[in-house]
């Protein structure tokens, strides 16, 4: 495991992102097989990509992980936790999290107030603490008001925080929800689809944001995606999805090589009459 | 690349300047501070019906806030909350009242002191509203209004069964008239204020717009807050709200309790506006379906989420039935049972204004006001507010309950 | 023994009356998406005609004439109010439908003033001897113009043009658009087969066996009851707006009889909570599913 300290100020140590092990995962639908034993494993610190042409089950292997959809058959471990057996909004506070392909925000509040809704799991109070405004509250408030404005300076949103997220364009839009997951404080961060919808620079501004905070932060981060040059320019390992079944799994390079993937790719690519 | 480094998660915190994220907006402050003065002052020039009047304004106001968290920021509907203001009115009777013998009836009271009885019916009512967690956590929006609908037909039920609680139905119980620490909220003793006594009418003005101040600035506070976030994220994404750590059935159920504790403590002011808790002889009366409809007028017209837009909304609703009853011999209006009573005119006034805001101004006064602050100010906000005009949703919040 | 079987006889007769009303209440869900809270205003404009005509033509062209207006006012609903605001979506269409029901309702009731008119039904008031069964007549001619107009309904929803472009477009409204499926035909013939169910309903609603009362605010609320039934049988689904029907009519019957009559009452909306606890989305409804 990799160990650095990161940025200037006052950064840690950090020792503590685990490996996140999908295992011999199944997911049925009636009688639609979405996913069919897939396993891989994201190891600690690595930006990991998970491919695939259209319905290949990309999504529904991240929906998963991320426990909107319980497997059938299999587990998907964090370290020594078992994610299915817990609900959804448990993940959060185990330091996953994660980003929507269709953007997921609340377009009437402002950016400042999406991102902190990343900090939940770290803080506290109920309706009458925060309506009181009593004074921890309003302190550990200020703290974490601080901490989302610096994530979003990160991502280079510090000049819209006080803009309703419905009067930004799309690409920025974007980046909140990447800064809305990144205010979890993730110890795996989890992108669907993250330039989705980018034009090529914001795409390729977004793959340096992803390689930015991984070496800032020292995190695991596991993506799906379809653009591949973003994919093979900064992943570390790419596992390839298709029919459900994982038809390969390696380095970027080798995947690239690999006879069964380009077949997918060029057999089924204009075949997607799967629900993503 | 990036413009800031991000260091890992132990924040630099104390010493960071917060004071960019708090600017205080002296104009609004100044607005605010004349508002109440002229609340605090009304008292003294106002005639008694007036004052009823407003009295009722603020009830209504308390209950409307209520609602306007629940559906406006939470993005749940409830129906029920005339349910509500009904368990509020009784368990402060019968936490404050004394146990009395009436005919065959035994009608039971605690003998509390009045302020601890309000806190106690608040408690209470929120509990109710928690203890229908296993429906409002589950559905979403206008199926739980339907759903919650049938704690308005087991309110109506209960409040006839229960004699020894409610009074029953065909006469009811007294509340006992509210007093703090002795001091009593009706003509009793002599006090004044600018050489104007104030009794009981005055008294209760008071009382209600302290209520009505707290519950404001409570629920504004709150959906400024984490509660607040929570609570939008729900309605607007759940899957994301959950993956942002929010337990979205628990958000639901609790804000279903907040609203339903917000509807009991109108509901124990009500009594004490009318000076009597009676349940309804029928599904139409104070209790009724009429009532959860009217407060959801309320915060429509007022805007959906918008604290302000509550309190105005209810000023429509239900300030102009009573302005409009007080003032029927002068405008040539019929008090009959039949014909263009002030109760018709101000139905027909609250459901085409409901009709009116649906179709042309999702958002309500409060997007009126906004729009107008935003003209005046000569800022071009249009184009942030028209994000939310343009969109298909009916809730466009009031500035997270600013 | 006898008493149950008259109360279920009669339980299914009012049930065939809730089974019409939440009918039409999950054709307007299902064509337009929108929760119709004017239902009872449609009971209530029906009823109103009728009341005023009957003296003047008898029963059964007014009774065509309340049918016809009904029907009537649901699709100047949907042409002047829910078709013209394409934008808003559905759930403040429902709201929409909360004002005008409040406008509608009320004026009815102005124009009512202090009368309680019944609508004249011929069968009111003589009941039928079975045996040792009495039954009521309203609740067994109900329960034959139910079942025929149920028929009849899903026969049409089943073959006939509309029927068909109706379902496909619930399904997918935008591969029935692509078909050549004009929405808004489908959508306002909903509007106003809704409306004249509701129109034939209050007909059996407003009489001594059924509610007791003449059209009063009493028939408004005993239209509610349409939205218990609509959802216990699944919103989106006809066959349970009829099973949804019967089940609040036996309740209604039965807690009336054997608990009492002030709890019939709730006792319909228990067990409309009842199963939405067990079952959100009812009882024949689609499960919703969660899509990211």
């Amino acid at each position: 495991m990799t160990a650095t300290t990161a940025g200037p100020g006052t950064g840690t140590t950090r020792t503590d992102v685990p490996e996140l092990r999908i295992d011999a995962v199944s997911l049925r639908f009636g009688g639609i097989q979405a996913l069919d034993e897939v396993s891989f494993t994201v190891r600690p610190g690595t930006v990991h990509a998970l491919i695939g042409p259209n319905g290949a089950g990309k999504s529904s292997c991240f929906n998963v992980i991320s426990g909107l959809y319980r497997p059938t058959e299999g587990r998907v471990v964090l370290g020594e936790t078992v994610l299915p057996e817990l609900r959804p909004h448990r993940l959060a506070a185990l330091g996953i999290g994660r980003s929507f392909q269709n953007i997921a925000l609340s377009m009437h509040s402002t950016v400042l107030d999406n991102v902190m809704l990343g900090r939940h799991a770290l803080t506290h109070g109920g309706f009458l603490s925060g309506g009181f405004r009593l004074p921890w509250t309003v302190r550990e408030e200020r703290r974490h008001a601080a901490r989302a404005a610096e994530i979003c300076a990160f991502l280079g949103l510090s000049h819209v925080v006080e803009t309703p997220v419905g009067a930004l364009p799309y690409g920025l839009a974007k980046r909140v929800d990447v800064a809305r997951a990144l205010a979890v404080e993730p110890r795996i961060l989890l992108l669907d689809e993250p330039a989705a919808g980018l034009n090529a620079v914001e795409t390729a501004d977004m793959a340096a944001t992803i390689v930015d905070l991984r070496a800032a932060l020292d995190i695991s981060v596991l993506l799906v995606e379809h653009d591949m040059g973003l994919v093979m320019g900064i992943a570390d390992r790419v596992s390839v999805l298709d029919f459900g079944r994982l038809i390969a799994d390696g380095p970027p390079a080798a995947v690239r090589r690999d006879p069964e993937v380009v077949k997918a790719y060029l057999g089924t690519g204009e075949n997607g009459e799967c629900p993503r | 690349m990036s413009e800031t480094a991000l260091a890992t998660p132990e924040f630099s915190a104390a010493g960071r300047p917060a004071g960019r994220l708090r600017r205080r907006n002296w104009p609004a402050i100044i607005a605010w501070a004349v508002v109440l003065l002229i609340l605090v002052l009304l008292p003294l020039y106002l005639p008694p019906g007036l004052l009823s009047a407003g009295q009722y304004v603020m009830v209504g106001a308390v209950g409307a806030i209520g609602l306007t968290l629940v559906f406006g920021q939470a993005g749940q509907l409830s129906l029920a909350h005339a349910f509500f203001l009904l368990v509020g009115g009784t368990a402060y009777s019968v936490l404050a009242g004394e146990t009395t013998q009436a005919g065959a009836e035994r009608i039971v009271g605690f003998g509390w002191p009045p302020l601890l009885a309000l806190i106690g019916a608040v408690v209470i009512t929120a509990l109710f509203g928690l203890a229908f967690a296993p429906v409002a956590g589950r559905l979403k929006g206008i199926y739980l209004g339907i759903a919650s609908l049938a704690l308005v037909y087991i309110g109506f039920y209960l409040g006839r069964a229960l004699p020894a609680l409610t009074g029953g139905a065909s006469s009811g119980r007294n509340p006992e008239p509210f007093s703090l620490f002795g001091f009593p909220f009706t003509n009793e003793g002599d006090i004044a204020l600018f050489g104007v006594p104030l009794r009981q009418p005055e008294r209760l003005w008071y009382l209600f717009l302290v209520v009505l101040v707290i519950g404001y600035l409570l629920a504004a506070g709150a959906m400024r807050g984490r509660v607040g976030r929570a609570w939008r994220a729900v309605r607007d994404h759940e899957a994301a709200a959950a993956a942002m750590g929010v337990n979205v059935l628990r958000a639901k159920a609790v804000a279903f309790a907040v609203s339903a504790a917000y509807a009991g403590l109108a509901g124990v002011l009500l009594v004490l506006w009318y000076g009597l808790l009676k349940p309804d002889e029928s599904e139409f009366g104070n209790y009724g379906l009429n009532t959860s409809i009217a407060f959801l007028a309320m915060v429509l017209i007022g805007g959906l989420g918008s604290i302000p837009g509550a309190v105005a909304g209810a000023l429509i609703v239900w300030g102009s039935q009573q302005i409009l009853t007080l003032f029927a011999a002068d405008l040539g209006l019929g008090t009959a049972l039949s014909g263009f009573s002030p109760t018709v005119i101000s139905l027909y006034v609250y459901g085409l204004a409901v009709i009116a805001v649906v179709l042309f101004e999702p958002g309500g006064l409060a997007a009126i006001g906004r729009n107008t602050v935003a003209a005046l100010r000569g800022r071009r906000r249009s184009d942030m507010d028209s994000s939310g005009a343009s969109g298909r949703r009916s809730a466009p919040p009031g500035k997270d309950g600013k | 023994m006898t008493t149950f079987v008259q109360l279920v006889v009669n339980g299914l007769g009012k049930g065939a009356v809730f089974a019409l009303l939440a009918l039409g209440f999950v054709v307007i869900f299902k064509a337009t998406g929108v929760i119709n809270f004017a239902h009872g205003s449609l009971v209530l404009i029906g009823g109103y005609l009728v009341a005023i005509s009957v003296g003047a033509l008898g029963f059964p062209a007014a009774t065509a004439i309340g049918i016809a207006g009904a029907g009537l006012a649901a699709l100047l609903i949907e042409r002047l109010l829910v078709s013209r605001s394409r934008l808003a979506d559905p759930n403040s269409l429902a709201l929409l439908t909360i004002g005008v029901d409040v406008v509608v309702a009320e004026d009815i009731f102005r124009r009512l003033g202090t009368t309680v008119p019944y609508l004249g039904a011929p069968w009111d008031a003589h009941p039928v001897r079975l045996g040792n069964i009495t039954l009521f007549s309203t609740q067994l001619v109900a329960l034959v113009v139910g079942l025929v107009l149920i028929t009849a309904f899903f026969l049409a929803f089943r073959f006939s043009d509309w029927g068909i472009a109706m379902r496909a477009q619930a399904e997918n409204p935008e591969a029935a658009a692509l078909m050549g499926i004009r929405r808004s035909r489908v959508t306002a013939t909903a509007w106003l087969v809704a409306g004249m169910l509701a129109g034939v309903a209050v007909v059996f609603i407003v009489t001594q066996d059924f509610s007791g009362i003449g059209l009063s605010r009493t028939t408004h609320a005993i239209a509610f009851a349409a939205f218990p039934a609509a959802i216990l049988g699944g919103l989106d689904s006809t066959a349970g707006a009829v099973v949804g029907g019967l089940v609040v009519g036996l309740v209604d019957a039965l807690s009336a009889q054997y608990v009492s009559f002030d709890f019939a009452k709730v006792a319909v909306f228990l067990a409309m909570l009842v199963v939405l606890v067990a079952r959100p989305s009812g009882l024949f409804g689609t499960r919703e599913v969660t899509r990211v």
